[in-house]
């Protein structure tokens, strides 16, 4: 346990010369199609035999999926083999590790919030926006908006398959329950804040049966929580975009946290938990068990969620529906996904933008979408009813509130992910994460804890990928 | 005599080639490293000298003395704590009672068990609200702790954690004792001394080579702890147990910047060894070798 990590750099040096052992005598396959004279120029069609490496992490269901994608690909393209690899844990420093020992592969998933940036800012990937441009099947307007990451406009490097967004999971009996109206689906009916908070307490129940705005009601001892609200970035950006506010100001110069708009809703999830007690503290939240369980076990009553969650939910037998989350000033939610990237070095740019495509298909990744873990890219399959229906329609994963406060959401509300357009965001966060600590726990209010970390915040500021 | 040499050097072939190209040589690697901007996504690397050690010790990376302190602190917790609890347990092993090497092999056991497995029993032990630990405390009407959840009692709990595994320093404790001649305590029951006559003129004196080795190996471990942050805090809450092994790795694998990761390494590095010369040097007054002075 304590000798293992003698030095991690040991450890890298031995990583790195095992790769240039497995580059050098590992892999004779690659290396004689990629010394015959061909690829950039060819079109897929080339009848050459070729193979595409590719790297994925990912839950045995994704693999599945990839792997069906793949088997598809490689029946239309019978001259292209695909060799798949799953690199299930560490999945970055492997990656890293490949990039150091020039031995990467052609496509690679990759995740806007770790070193897919700072691998595109060395000029490691293409530029798939040439192939968005040409493409005659997809290009920007078929997409889903906000899952492209750009390294700067103009500039593509990655494209999501898989899309998510976040919605308000509930219990169904619960709210039948205790006589109240289940949240809403549309997003035209969709709770104010107050609203929100005022139906939590009502579901906030200590272990002798008093509700949150019951004036005895015990915090310590709280049985079942009105709602529980993760303190991930993922999940409370949602309210700060709503409320109209940002990681960093329009321009790209200045650090945003601090703002009225985005304190203001940092302030609000912290009240929740500090303040109207009906939302698990991160301490209290160690106990509540992932959001189908928690739901299912009457832990807590609602859940802000991604979209994910409905796979699991899915298979959990009780009522659970989802309604829109409640809105501060703007109905918005975080859309966040991986990416597909391609790499420069690869021999084969058409073919792996061909299999990319292929990966993105919703047709490919259908077990994933029906099973509630993904949504689909395209566009049409959300617009076009037949096609909706194959996703939405008599599936567990999809309650009745799913078309209204996810698809309908995911389309005209998305906002990107933070990690796709806050350069640095990484460096930034680490100064932001330990001050958000304090707020969570109520021990600083949002306002002084993010002034007193905004100059340093602000060193790390560096700009927006989406203006120039 | 020329032929046993040849053997011998055949013999420790594997070890020496072994440390040669897996330590010694990335060891040079890293500090030829750390005198460069080696990021492994650039193409370009270039000497920047020294600089990678200036900005370290300029005071423009907070989280370099975070970090420092963080571990220091850890390291006066948990080196004593190991050192004393794992002799009590090792002479408590010595005792020539019924199932001793069931106590034995129970002691030993955590030792074995994988670091991952061992850090969820420990958060689930720690959950603050429905952890074991918190539950027997208010069973017993004592103050419950937040453990690894708050900034205060997050180092102290990490400790608690790492001395489930102490069950090697145990043994080796406990060969050291082992080798104490019968005769001596004889000696003293001859002149009537009782049991702390023979463990502080005895057992202490004659153990107290091991005990050299044990407190070395266990600063040298504490230093270098990661997985107890990687598993069970991540660094938090509020930075409080952002352990310098975990925050070189953050630095190294997360943010890419080797060079800058190797600097740091080579900090610590430097640590451990004006550690470990302080306690040999120190050593000559209280360790007592049986054969005369050290040779």
């Amino acid at each position: 346990m304590k000798r293992q990590k003698k030095s991690v750099l040991v450890l890298v040096a031995l990583v790195l010369v095992f790769v240039t052992v497995m580059t050098a005598c590992g892999k004779p396959g690659a290396n004689s199609d990629s010394s015959s004279p061909s690829g950039s120029s060819g079109e897929a069609g080339s009848k050459e035999n070729i193979t595409l490496r590719m790297t994925v992490w990912g839950s045995p269901e994704e693999v599945a999926a990839y792997k069906f994608g793949i088997k598809r690909f490689e029946e239309k393209f019978p001259n292209i083999k695909v060799d798949l690899q799953h690199i299930a844990a560490d999945y970055d420093t492997k990656l890293t590790t490949m990039v150091a020992g020039n031995d990467v592969p052609d496509i690679a998933m990759m995740e806007s919030a770790s070193i897919a940036f700072p691998l595109a800012e060395q000029g490691k990937f293409y530029n798939l926006q040439e192939f968005l441009d040409k493409d005659e099947f997809i290009n920007v307007d078929s997409l889903v908006p906000n899952i492209i990451y750009s390294l700067e406009p103009g500039n593509v490097i990655g494209i999501g398959p898989g899309p998510e967004s976040f919605g308000l999971f509930y219990n169904e009996d619960i709210f039948k329950d205790a006589g109240i109206e289940p949240p809403p689906s549309k997003l035209s009916e969709a709770w104010t804040w107050d609203e929100f908070i005022e139906v939590a307490k009502k579901l906030t129940v200590d272990s002798k049966g008093r509700t949150a705005d019951d004036p005895n009601f015990d915090p310590k001892n709280i049985k079942q929580y009105g709602v529980s609200v993760s303190t991930w970035w993922g999940v409370y950006s949602n309210f700060i975009y709503s409320n109209g506010g940002d990681f960093v100001s329009e321009d790209g110069k200045s650090f945003a946290l601090n703002q009225p708009a985005a304190v203001e809703a940092l302030q609000k999830i912290s009240d929740m938990m500090n303040v109207h007690h009906v939302s698990p503290s991160p301490v209290q939240a160690k106990n509540i068990p992932a959001t189908n369980v928690a739901l299912q076990t009457k832990k807590v009553a609602m859940a802000i969620d991604g979209q994910w969650a409905t796979a699991g939910l899915a298979q959990s037998n009780f009522n659970f529906n989802v309604g829109v989350m409640p809105v501060l000033k703007e109905p918005v939610t975080t859309v966040v996904c991986g990416m597909f990237s391609m790499f420069k070095s690869t021999k084969h740019p058409e073919e792996a933008w061909e299999l990319m495509k292929a990966l993105i298909d919703p047709e490919a990744s259908i077990e994933m979408i029906t099973s509630g873990t993904w949504m689909p890219s395209y566009k049409n399959w959300y617009t076009d009813s037949d096609m909706l229906a194959k996703w939405t329609e008599n599936l567990d994963a999809r309650p009745s509130g799913y078309n209204d406060a996810i698809v309908e959401v995911i389309l005209t509300k998305g906002h990107q992910t933070p990690t796709g357009y806050v350069k640095n965001f990484n460096k930034i966060m680490d100064i932001v994460n330990p001050a958000l600590d304090k707020v969570w726990l109520g021990q600083q209010t949002a306002q002084e804890a993010m002034d007193s970390i905004a100059a340093k915040a602000q060193e790390q500021v560096q700009g927006r990928r989406d203006i120039k | 005599m020329r032929k046993g040499l040849w053997y011998g050097l055949l013999f420790t072939a594997p070890a020496i080639l072994g440390f040669v190209i897996f330590t010694l040589g990335p060891m040079i690697a890293s500090l030829v490293l750390s005198l460069t901007d080696f990021n492994v996504f650039k193409d370009q690397t270039s000497f920047v000298g020294f600089s990678n050690y200036a900005r370290l010790f300029s005071g423009e990376d907070e989280l370099f003395y975070q970090s420092l302190g963080v571990t220091f602190y850890f390291v006066i917790l948990r080196v004593p704590a190991v050192i004393i609890i794992s002799f009590a347990i090792a002479l408590l092993l010595n005792m020539n009672v019924k199932g001793r090497s069931i106590f034995r092999t129970i002691i030993y056991l955590p030792s074995i068990v994988p670091a991952i497995a061992s850090a969820m029993i420990w958060m689930w032990l720690m959950n603050p609200d429905l952890g074991l630990l918190n539950s027997m405390l208010s069973w017993l009407h004592l103050p419950t702790s937040n453990w690894l959840y708050a900034e205060g009692s997050v180092i102290p709990s990490v400790v608690l954690t790492t001395l489930w595994g102490i069950g090697s320093t145990v043994i080796i404790f406990l060969a050291g004792l082992s080798g104490i001649p019968q005769s001596y305590y004889e000696a003293i029951e001859v002149d009537g001394g009782g049991w702390y006559s023979k463990l502080r003129q005895i057992t202490i004196p004659m153990v107290t080579p091991t005990l050299f080795f044990n407190t070395i190996m266990t600063i040298i471990g504490s230093f270098q702890v990661f997985n107890e942050a990687y598993i069970l805090t991540q660094g938090g809450p509020n930075n409080r147990s952002l352990f310098y092994v975990f925050y070189l790795w953050r630095t190294g694998f997360r943010d890419t910047e080797m060079g800058y990761a190797s600097a740091l390494a080579w900090i610590l590095f430097i640590i451990i060894m004006v550690f470990t010369y302080i306690i040999f040097r120190t050593s000559k007054s209280w360790v007592y070798y049986e054969g005369g002075e050290r040779p």
